[in-house]
């Protein structure tokens, strides 16, 4: 019985695992989806904070974290729809306004919802890979509300007809624009870009495009470029109030290709206000705008600067080539002068100092300052006058300033040999004329020359200064050494000139009158006697005397004449009248400079010390001339000037040229001595870019005057033509 | 609030906590407490603040952890008390979202001469550990065979990474989420190669591809390396035909960026070891002994596919008597401009960087045992640097040596588990393998605290 009663214990398996309430989870989250619709409608206030979180958190560590995350995704899809149709059915304009707020409602709501899902985006989105929840929130905003249908056109249409608006002058809501444009940041850089700033610079692109075409018909070039770059400062100042920074490249790119790139040509060759305008009436406002947009574009500069360079070329070619310019050599330097200093501060003004531009300036004047062959004359004349008269009373500060100047005219200079010829003959005029204004300054200019192109070139000029200084210290030794014997006599004063220092003159023949002829013989005695193995020539020509002159009324006047006029005038000594034959005779000077002598002693007024018949300006072969006892004059001492023509005569320039080509002679062949030495084997072409070069700083060698030298090189055995190769040359030792 | 000065009263569970909103602000926005406080859940608080003053906030968890975290927050120290399992404040922090303040305050700023043992961990598998790498949160990984190990920083196990029967050749992080794994082909079955897996759940996500000439092909993937500025990962490869050299990826697409074939004369496709140089913009490979015979090292300039530096160690010996000294690991420190080396006898060598013909400097200084016949069980040295130190493990401890001339600093050694093969640093801490016992050291500096 008891055994039957007693019942195996039997130990059952635990069936039931510890299950959580099934509908627990279904529980928990229709609070969550609750609260979630609470946040959306504004009535959060009533919510606990704790209680959602930690439900969230339970979720998620039971494992159900992929229905709280799928049902948060239908949740806030849901809303966004709702949302979306409020806003498509907002009146016209108030609609960025509505999206503007529920974009702010939605970043709110989402702030919560991120709060209350916090765990879930810790622990549930990275290890399983779910997008986090405000990324979410931002997609999901993206999708069903900017890109939906109806509300994506019209956004943008809205925000690009208020741009447009803006661009025409009417006041918009810039703050608003502002949040809409954040938003669309916020959404990622891809969404501003696609559904904002790729069609607003296509919209942008046609705006400037139909503007600029309708400018450019009714403005000049002056006012369409402040109207372009007033476009170009109202677009940087709507970037930096509303659009993204990354814009600002995007759209002044989009004007500048408009508004300047497409109608560069156009506008540099406006009629009546184009760049040649702008450079002629000096309008430095206007250049630097110009400057300052075209630098903007590709090709822009270049643009102003062709246009720059060919005006500059062309109105220089006028100006050099100017018959009544050349009339005054000094005036034609000084237009230069004016004409590069224009330049310069149009560039230093208005092109912000380019250098391209200070380029293009040089080599324009380059062009067409050699243009003209008798540059380099006018040039060292323009010296002569500055350096004679022109610099007296001006400081030392200003006479280096048009001195630099002048180099700056010099280095354009092809042939700068044939300018070292023309500056020696003035210098030696100067120096012996005793008319220089500024020691100095004769140096400074020296010094510039030398810093220039070197020793060579002014060593012949330096060594004239030497002759100058020397020249003093002789006469000195010859004054101690005859003091006894001079008397009364004439007074002698020698300058001592090195023969090929100083430019050659033909040593004309003059009789000069017995009382100088005595003196200079016995300086000439005193001279060889000191410096043996010397000879002396006098240099006539070059002279000058003062005379003491008595005229009718016992009024006495010291004359200041040339070595020439004091013969003739000497002549009057022992006769009151003599012709012109009789005059000729006596002293022999060559005819031309005697009938200039007459012709300033005579015929000017004021300075007639002479009389002549019959009464006419020119001198004729058969006039007679007589002492002028009625002369008068306010001042004790008379200069009498010489009738000189200071700028080369035609026969004269020819000479001189005929002696530069000739001087050039030897240094082209020294030139293709020296190459080949070195080089032992050349072909002609080779010879003659090399030889250009290094003498590129004396002169340009003209190639047909090179290949002469060539030939007569071969011919004196120092060259030979390759047997082979007829175009290679071969030195020969 | 305003009658409280910023106090704030919560009840945990039943307990009464008062606090400060400044200690709370510790805690940070994005914390559950940060959140609970937020305006936007209090919006009654800014109307009537008054009554506000005497609300108290409820939470429904643990008090005594609660205090624990509170008092991180207002002192920045843990103080955990000794009945309270780590484990079980691990989780109440991850539940305010306070888990990041918690892991700052148990272990400072690494540096190899204020280490501490904290953990041993033993794991389920044998011993022969391939490698061990630490990841850039404190978690670890650790290769056997065809089975990876994750550990979080909590030195909790995760799911392992199982890759049926394929040989681990390497491991490493791309981040605390993302582990790479080399594998070895086998055989005709096409497996092999590399792949992306989750730390946390062992999931495959993506595998690398090589191809050639547009084919794809398999190949066994070796020793790899990170480009930390470009996003880059460098694997030595192996396929079945010519296709050896070192294979690049994109981190972030997982696409193939370049392959940079193996050219006669070095051996890149065997390397044991991928260093990516970021001031020179070259990667080192070294191919070491017992791999082969010859010990290859170079950098490899990827711009122009050429090999900028070499050295190797063939032609030095005439005979390979065992008591050769052999390269057996070697590692760049780029602020020095040298390789360092280990040989067989844990002597410490450098070859200079600037210099393409120079040999191995070896270095007596750094003799710090007698020699001993190296036994059965030792394991090969490996070398690592962190910081301008130099960490080499030897036998059955690691030393770490620092400044200019590299001088023995400090030795990490415990008493049991065996030789180390393979340690590694990350995260702020070390991890050494042992190979005896599957067993692994976890090294940490302690944080300095304001006494």
């Amino acid at each position: 019985m008891s055994a039957q009663k007693k019942r195996n214990f039997k130990i059952e398996a635990f069936k039931h695992r510890v299950e959580l309430d099934p509908k627990y989870a279904e529980r928990t989250w229709k609070v969550l989806e609750h609260a979630i619709h609470e946040i959306y409608n504004h009535n959060a206030s009533g919510l606990s904070f704790e209680e959602l979180y930690r439900n969230a958190y339970n979720m998620v560590l039971h494992k159900y974290g992929e229905k709280l995350y799928s049902g948060l995704v239908t949740t806030m899809s849901g809303h966004l729809k709702e949302i979306a149709k409020s806003i498509e059915d907002s009146q016209g304009g108030l609609f960025l306004e509505e999206l503007d707020r529920k974009w702010g409602d939605h970043n709110k709501a989402l702030q919560m919802i991120r709060d209350i899902l916090m765990y879930m985006d810790r622990t549930f989105v990275p290890i399983n890979h779910k997008t986090p929840v405000h990324e979410l929130g931002l997609n999901l905003w993206r999708d069903n509300i900017i890109r939906s249908g109806k509300i994506q056109t019209r956004l943008l249409d809205t925000l690009l007809d208020l741009i447009h608006r803006e661009r025409t002058g009417e006041v918009i809501n810039r703050s608003l624009m502002r949040n809409i444009t954040k938003m669309l940041m916020d959404l990622g850089s891809s969404v501003y870009q696609e559904d904002f700033e790729k069609p607003f610079l296509e919209v942008s692109a046609s705006f400037y495009s139909g503007e600029s075409q309708q400018l450019i018909e009714c403005c000049d070039c002056g006012e369409y470029l402040r109207k372009a770059e007033r476009r170009l400062t109202e677009e940087t100042e709507r970037v930096s109030h509303y659009l993204d920074v990354k814009s600002e490249v995007k759209i002044t790119s989009v004007v500048e290709g408009e508004m300047i790139a497409n109608h560069m040509q156009r506008l540099v060759h406006m009629e009546n206000s184009g760049l040649v305008n702008m450079l002629v009436e000096d309008r430095y406002e206007d250049l630097s705008r110009m400057y300052n947009l075209f630098r903007r574009v590709p090709d822009g500069l270049s643009t102003v600067r062709d246009v720059m360079t060919s005006h500059l070329r062309e109105t220089g070619k006028q100006l050099v080539g100017d018959p009544e310019r050349l009339k005054d050599p000094v005036d034609f330097v000084q237009h230069l002068l004016d004409e590069k200093d224009k330049y310069d501060k149009i560039i230093n003004k208005a092109f912000n100092n380019d250098k391209s531009f200070q380029n293009a300036l040089n080599s324009s004047f380059e062009y067409f300052i050699n243009l003209n062959n008798r540059s380099p004359e006018f040039i060292s004349l323009y010296v002569d006058d500055k350096l004679r008269k022109g610099l007296k009373g001006v400081s030392e500060e200003d006479v280096e300033v048009v001195l630099d100047k002048v180099m700056m005219l010099f280095r354009y200079l092809q042939e700068k040999d044939v300018f070292e010829k023309y500056y020696k003959q003035h210098l030696a005029k100067r120096l012996l004329s005793g008319k220089t204004a500024s020691d100095d300054a004769e140096r400074s200019m020296i010094v510039k020359l030398k810093t220039e192109c070197g020793y060579q070139f002014t060593s012949k000029l330096e060594g004239m200064f030497t002759d100058m200084k020397t020249s003093v210290d002789t006469m000195q030794g010859f004054y101690t050494s005859q003091y006894c014997e001079t008397g009364d006599g004439p007074t002698l004063a020698v300058q001592v000139l090195t023969t090929g220092s100083w430019p050659t003159q033909p040593s004309a023949p003059c009789n000069l009158p017995a009382e100088i002829l005595g003196i200079c013989e016995r300086f000439r005695t005193f001279y060889l006697g000191t410096h043996t193995g010397r000879r002396l020539t006098w240099q006539t020509n070059m002279g000058t005397a003062d005379i003491k002159a008595t005229f009718g009324k016992g009024q006495k006047h010291e004359l200041n004449v040339s070595t020439y006029q004091m013969c003739i005038l000497m002549l009057f000594n022992s006769a009151d009248q003599l012709t012109y034959r009789e005059i000729e005779q006596a002293i022999e000077i060559p005819a031309p400079d005697l009938k200039r002598c007459l012709q300033s002693l005579a015929c000017v007024k004021g300075k007639n010390v002479l009389r002549k018949e019959p009464m006419s300006k020119d001198i004729a072969e058969d006039d007679a001339f007589y002492f002028n006892d009625k002369f008068t004059s306010k001042f004790i001492k008379v200069k009498i000037g010489t009738v000189a023509a200071q700028k080369e005569s035609e026969p004269e320039k020819q000479e001189t040229r005929q002696r530069v080509e000739e001087d050039r002679k030897p240094q082209i062949e020294a030139a293709i001595v020296r190459i080949m030495k070195s080089r032992r084997v050349l072909d002609h072409n080779t010879i003659v870019t090399e030889v250009t070069s290094q003498l590129q700083s004396r002169f340009l060698p003209n190639p047909v005057v090179i290949k002469k030298r060539i030939e007569s090189l071969i011919e004196r055995e120092f060259l030979e033509r390759d047997k082979n190769d007829r175009k290679l040359y071969r030195y020969l030792a | 609030m305003a009658s409280g000065r910023g106090r704030i009263r919560f009840n945990v569970g039943g307990k009464i906590f008062e606090t400060t909103a400044t200690t709370l602000a510790n805690a940070g926005r994005h914390s559950m407490l940060g959140a609970l406080l937020d305006d936007s859940w209090n919006p009654r608080q800014t109307v009537e603040g008054e009554a506000a003053a005497n609300a108290e906030y409820f939470i429904d968890r643990s008090p005594a952890c609660f205090a624990v975290l509170l008092d991180l927050l207002r002192t920045g120290e843990l103080h955990v008390p000794p009945n309270m399992p780590e484990k079980l404040l691990y989780r109440e922090a991850l539940f305010y979202g306070l888990l990041d303040q918690v892991r700052a305050a148990l272990w400072g700023p690494f540096d190899g001469n204020r280490l501490q043992l904290v953990d041993s961990v033993s794991g389920r598998a044998p011993g022969d550990g391939t490698a061990i790498r630490a990841g850039p949160d404190g978690g670890c990984c650790v290769a056997h065979g065809s089975m990876v190990h994750v550990y979080d920083w909590m030195l909790e196990e995760h799911r392992p990474i199982s890759l049926d029967y394929q040989q681990v050749n390497d491991v490493g992080y791309i981040d605390a989420e993302s582990i790479v794994i080399t594998a070895r082909e086998r055989l005709g079955k096409g497996d092999g190669g590399m792949g992306v897996f989750s730390s946390s759940t062992g999931e495959l996500r993506h595998r690398f591809r090589v191809s050639h000439y547009d084919q794809v092909k398999s190949f066994t993937a070796g020793a790899l390396s990170f480009g930390s500025s470009d996003y880059k990962i460098f694997a030595s490869c192996k396929g079945r035909c010519n296709e050896y050299g070192i294979g690049v990826w994109d981190q972030i697409t997982g696409q193939q960026a370049d392959f940079f074939y193996e050219p006669p004369g070095c051996s890149l496709g065997d390397a044991d070891k991928l260093q990516w140089l970021d001031g020179d913009k070259c990667l080192m490979v070294a191919t070491l002994f017992p791999r082969t015979d010859n010990c290859f090292i170079g950098l490899l300039d990827f711009r122009d596919k050429g090999v900028i530096w070499s050295w190797s160690d063939a032609g030095t010996s005439v005979s390979l008597s065992l008591d050769e000294k052999r390269v057996l690991h070697a590692i760049a420190i780029e602020d020095s401009r040298s390789i360092c080396v280990v040989n067989q006898y844990d002597d410490l060598g450098f070859i200079d960087l600037r210099s393409n013909a120079g040999g191995v400097r070896w270095s007596s200084r750094s003799k710090l045992t007698n020699r001993k016949a190296p036994n059965e069980e030792s394991c090969y040295p490996k070398l690592a640097t962190h910081n301008g130190q130099l960490f080499s493990s030897m036998n059955d401890g690691i030393s770490v040596f620092c400044g200019p001339e590299w001088v023995l600093t400090s030795t990490l050694r415990r008493s049991y588990g065996g030789s180390i093969c393979d340690f590694s640093i990350g995260g702020d801490r070390l991890f050494a393998l042992h190979s005896e016992e599957n067993v692994f050291d976890v090294w940490e500096t302690p944080p300095s605290r304001f006494i």
